[in-house]
């Protein structure tokens, strides 16, 4: 008997590992927070021209990350406030974006412009946040239940930050020996 | 010649040889630390694989610590900077469609086309190891990329496109699982299966140094997807789909066949002659149609007398054991546990089991082959029975059948049920006669202490065989003489499609004679016997296997969405 569970161990452990294997897989992805340099690095690779890379500064409690990709181009990642009315918030790094048709708003950092551009006030809150500075821009795609939707846009601010390139290029230099710029 | 003193005067004991050493040739005993016949062998490939993937799982623990990351990333980006420094721009554009050999696109056409071979030639087995590990490349690519965060080579011009972080690199490892998936899955093993590993090295090289000059890798990042695409996939695949038991084989005709040639055919001559003191001259397939749960041979041996002597052997291995746990299983969900369906743990229970069942029915005085034993070729995964062979008897059925030959027929059933045995396989290819003799063959599914209802199953289709080279009326009339009729009667009551065997269910349809109706006419009427027994443990085994089906159907869902296959 025990020979034979011994003889179906690498069948079993392979169908179990199949099956369980999705189940880690799907813990949620992991957006660079702000201070970890290296992998943030990725985020500044993906824009070779953006002056500042968005990163994640606090996440507020009910929000997670619901999706971060990266690639030549562009860098996406999605937030999924729990009472945003079930639709998530999508952030997009891309070298340029239009901001036409959007208001001004106070600067979120020193040397980026912020605008708004509202879609629908009624019966959701939903648009666009920009935050727009030399070689790139930051797009937030929101669409909140009105309502709690004064709190959650304070609180996607407060989520994601604008890091400024030159520091991150400091930092992987001092820590890694890297150069994050093609000389 | 010095004798083993005698237990009893008067006798004089056994002759032994005066060598302290056993025998170069013939019978003997192996001594401790000697290897079996056939041993197991592991290519010295598989070790390296293992090697580099433990050597991988270390590297990616390195990774985390600093010192060792910016170690690393350093040669990297050195060796990266001498390529770039060969880079010629007219083969710039070259080597860029060179890196679209692994887009999703072509890995998608690769993988959903092994899939579709792999049901076409229902080889289900290579089906579901192939998606767990393409499954498992797939997930352990992208958690360890989640946890490394490695950047994109640093401090080169990167000319390609890339998608998500580099270590491991997703597409090389994609690539190379899906090709080692075509090699080791649809192209027989030899010749064939050299050329394709040949030419999956060749194409993902390729690749790999397009990644290179194009800088979108490190040469780390893709060595580790190597390792994991590559090496982790071939190990599998030789772990749990051996060419020895799963070959992968476009022939057609029953597959449970073993070669007998090259390395098994040596091992099966100095089996036999090492552990039952066998001079093998010749070993030949025999009767490979009849026989898929094992693998039926000739053998010719010289005695050491020098006569030739012709013996037939049945070689089982671990494919066979797993036919016949498969047959089982199935007939348990089918008709729940008519009988004793227990699948056989191991090959050497099931050899033993036969050889036993032979000595059994050779001690009742029933007409079947004389045993010789059974020799180990390969511990616990391959085992050869050895008995007589029945030279110039043809397959009963070839010709008309007298009287004597249906009473001989009958005669083995009667004589089954006195000592308290079932055969279970009473077919045509089964029954052998010569002469007037009628021999049966192939006991493998014989039970000692059968249910009623299987002994009545025997003789039901002893009947039926008898009667497709007689009629049902002579047939019925001569088993009246050693049988009741409310045997008989019980005997086609408990007879359905399921309990006659596939051959002699086939020979009936082609017959064009309805002989089991017939029979049930000229037997006593009765009542029909169940052959549908529900237990909890039926259920149980259905629920199971409705469970394994949804798994299944997940595993094939969150294999789709994982491997990006859509």
């Amino acid at each position: 008997m025990s020979s034979r569970r011994h003889r179906s161990l690498p069948v079993v452990t392979a169908l179990a590992t199949a099956f369980l294997m999705p189940a880690c897989a799907t813990v949620g992805p992991s957006a660079p927070a702000c201070g970890t340099a290296r992998r943030l690095a990725i985020v500044a690779q993906s824009v070779p021209t953006a002056s500042y890379v968005p990163c994640l500064a606090t996440l507020p409690e009910g929000w997670e990350v619901t999706r971060f990709d990266v690639e030549s181009g562009h860098t996406r990642l999605s937030l999924a406030p729990d009472r945003g009315g079930g639709r998530d918030v999508d952030v997009e790094l891309s070298a340029e974006c239009d901001v036409a048709g959007a208001t001004p708003e106070p600067a979120r950092s020193p040397g980026a412009r912020t605008y708004l551009r509202l879609t629908t006030i009624s019966p959701r809150y939903a648009g666009t946040l920009f935050d727009v500075f030399a070689g790139g821009c930051v797009q937030y795609r929101f669409d909140f239940d009105r309502g709690p939707h004064i709190p959650l846009m304070e609180e996607l601010r407060d989520a994601v930050a604008l890091f400024p390139r030159r520091q991150l290029e400091l930092d992987l230099r001092r820590t890694y020996g890297v150069e994050l710029n093609v000389p | 010649m010095d004798r083993l003193s005698a237990s009893r005067e008067g006798q004089t004991g056994y002759p032994i040889s005066p060598r302290v050493a056993a025998a170069p040739s013939g019978r003997r005993r192996r001594p401790s630390g000697e290897a079996p016949p056939l041993p197991r062998q592991v290519e010295r490939s598989t070790v390296w694989y293992v090697a580099a993937a433990v050597a991988t799982v270390a590297f990616w623990v390195g990774m985390a610590v600093r010192p060792i990351f910016t170690g690393v990333t350093a040669a990297d980006v050195a060796v990266l900077r001498g390529l770039t420094q060969l880079r010629w721009h007219p083969l710039n554009a070259t080597m860029e469609q060179i890196s679209t050999i692994g887009s999703g696109l072509a890995v998608r056409v690769l993988a959903w086309g092994t899939i579709g071979l792999l049901l076409v030639v229902r080889r289900f087995r290579h089906l579901v190891v192939y998606f767990a590990i393409a499954l498992v490349v797939a997930v352990v690519a992208a958690g360890v990329s989640q946890v490394l965060g490695r950047m994109r080579p640093t401090d080169v011009t990167i000319l390609g496109s890339w998608d998500g972080y580099s270590q491991p690199s997703r597409p090389v490892a994609a690539l190379a699982v899906v090709l080692a998936g075509v090699v080791y899955t649809l192209i027989p093993r030899g010749r064939w299966r050299r050329r394709g590993v040949w030419g999956a090295v060749a194409i993902i090289g390729l690749f790999c140094l397009a990644r290179l000059y194009l800088a979108v890798d490190h040469p780390t990042d893709v060595i580790a997807a190597l390792a994991l695409g590559w090496a982790l996939p071939v190990t599998v695949f030789r772990m749990m789909t051996p060419d020895d038991v799963f070959p992968v084989t476009y022939r057609r005709g029953k597959r449970a066949h073993l070669d007998l040639s090259g390395q098994r055919r040596s091992a099966i001559v100095k089996a036999l002659d090492a552990q039952l003191g066998l001079r093998v001259t010749a070993i030949e397939p025999f009767g490979l149609e009849g026989s898929a749960g094992s693998t039926p041979l000739r053998l010719l041996t010289s005695t050491w007398d020098g006569d030739e002597v012709t013996l037939f052997g049945k070689l089982y291995a671990l494919s066979h054991l797993r036919s016949d746990r498969w047959y089982k299983f199935v007939r348990t969900i089918r008709y729940g546990r008519l009988e004793d369906e227990k699948p056989f743990s191991t090959v050497r229970r099931l050899v033993e089991y036969e050889d036993h069942l032979l000595r059994l029915l050779r001690d009742a005085g029933l007409p079947t082959p004389v045993p010789h034993g059974f020799v180990e070729i390969t511990p616990e995964r391959e085992y050869l029975i050895v008995m007589e062979f029945f030279a110039g008897c043809s397959e009963i059925g070839s010709a008309r059948l007298t009287d004597t030959e249906i009473d001989r027929g009958l005669r083995i059933i009667r004589r089954m049920w006195e000592v308290g045995v079932a055969h279970r396989d009473i077919k045509p290819s089964n029954l052998l006669t010569r002469g007037g003799e009628v021999f049966l063959i192939d006991v493998a599914f014989a039970t000692v202490r059968p249910t009623p209802w299987r002994e009545a199953v025997d003789l039901a289709n002893m009947m039926l065989t008898l009667a497709l080279a007689s009629s049902a009326q002579q047939v019925y009339s001569r088993a009246l003489l050693q049988f009741a009729a409310d045997d008989i009667a019980e005997a086609f009551a408990a007879s359905r499609s399921v309990t006659i065997p596939t051959q002699l269910r086939t020979r009936l349809r082609n017959d064009g004679r309805d002989l089991l109706p017939e029979f049930r006419r000229l037997a006593p009427q009765r009542k029909p016997v169940s052959i549908q027994l529900w237990s909890v443990q039926r259920i149980g085994v259905l629920v199971a296997v409705i469970v394994a089906v949804l798994v299944a159907a997940a595993m094939l869902a969150a294999f789709v969405q994982l491997a990006g296959l859509i």
